[in-house]
């Protein structure tokens, strides 16, 4: 009997610290949606996005990189350096 | 070209490159107009006689598919040589961006007359070799230095 009432007890003591820390729910407020974060603004760039070049120029810039590199590549191939492997190049594509 | 003969025929005698010459068929293509597809079975070489030829593969740009400029060929200077390489299919695509004049020359023309000929034979395939190798160095040269891009990017 005295088990029966000590158990009975625990389990009621159980539920009632289980009531008193569970979080408050908070309804949903309808208005308020969750903001992206904004880029901060930097001291001489605007955050403002790039717009993206026509692809005509795209395919340009890539052509002029590949007949640059090409050229690059056959001087390394007439005087082969690890400095003529690796000279930088003046594309607008990767610069 | 070499002393007026296409690289190909470097090293022929005058009536060794005239008799090759001989074997071609002459095509005029039109502004814009397509040699050969990519994956296109080769079954010819196009030697240049006029005008020139872009060589693209096809690259995924903004979600849709652009041919890109791989290299351009001029006169004197051969395309097509998978037609001599099994599988015997095109890696690439030509087109001629202005009226261009090529000399097709079939892969089994070619090799009946080499069959005949051996010594011609040999002098093409040797000046096929260079022409295969120099390509196989340069885009060798070209992928390494995309790689150092590559590598200073993501170390950077």
């Amino acid at each position: 009997m005295a088990v029966c009432i000590s158990v009975l007890g625990l389990a009621v003591a159980a539920m009632a610290f289980g009531a008193a820390t569970r979080p408050e729910r908070v309804a949903a407020q309808p208005g308020v949606q969750p903001q992206p974060a904004q880029a901060k603004a930097r001291f001489f760039v605007e955050p403002t996005a790039r717009p993206p070049i026509p692809i005509e120029a795209l395919l340009a810039q890539i052509e002029n990189h590949v007949r640059l590199e090409q050229a690059a590549a056959e001087s390394f191939m007439e005087y082969p350096t690890p400095a003529l492997l690796h000279s930088k190049t003046t594309s607008t594509f990767v610069n | 070209m070499t002393n007026g003969h296409p690289d190909l025929l470097k090293g022929l005698r005058a009536e060794q490159a005239r008799d090759v010459l001989a074997l071609g068929k002459r095509l005029v293509l039109s502004s814009g107009a397509e040699l050969f597809p990519l994956g296109a079975p080769a079954d010819a070489l196009y030697v240049i006689l006029r005008g020139r030829i872009r060589l693209t593969l096809p690259m995924q740009v903004r979600g849709g598919e652009e041919q890109v400029l791989v290299e351009e060929r001029s006169p004197g200077q051969a395309v097509g040589w998978s037609a001599l390489t099994p599988p015997y299919r095109f890696t690439l695509t030509a087109t001629a961006p202005l009226e261009t004049e090529v000399l097709a020359l079939s892969r089994e023309t070619l090799r009946a007359h080499f069959d005949a000929h051996p010594d011609a034979g040999l002098v093409v395939a040797m000046n096929l070799a260079a022409v295969i190798g120099e390509r196989l160095q340069l885009f060798q040269t070209m992928w390494l230095r995309e790689m150092q891009r590559t590598v200073e990017l993501r170390c950077a």
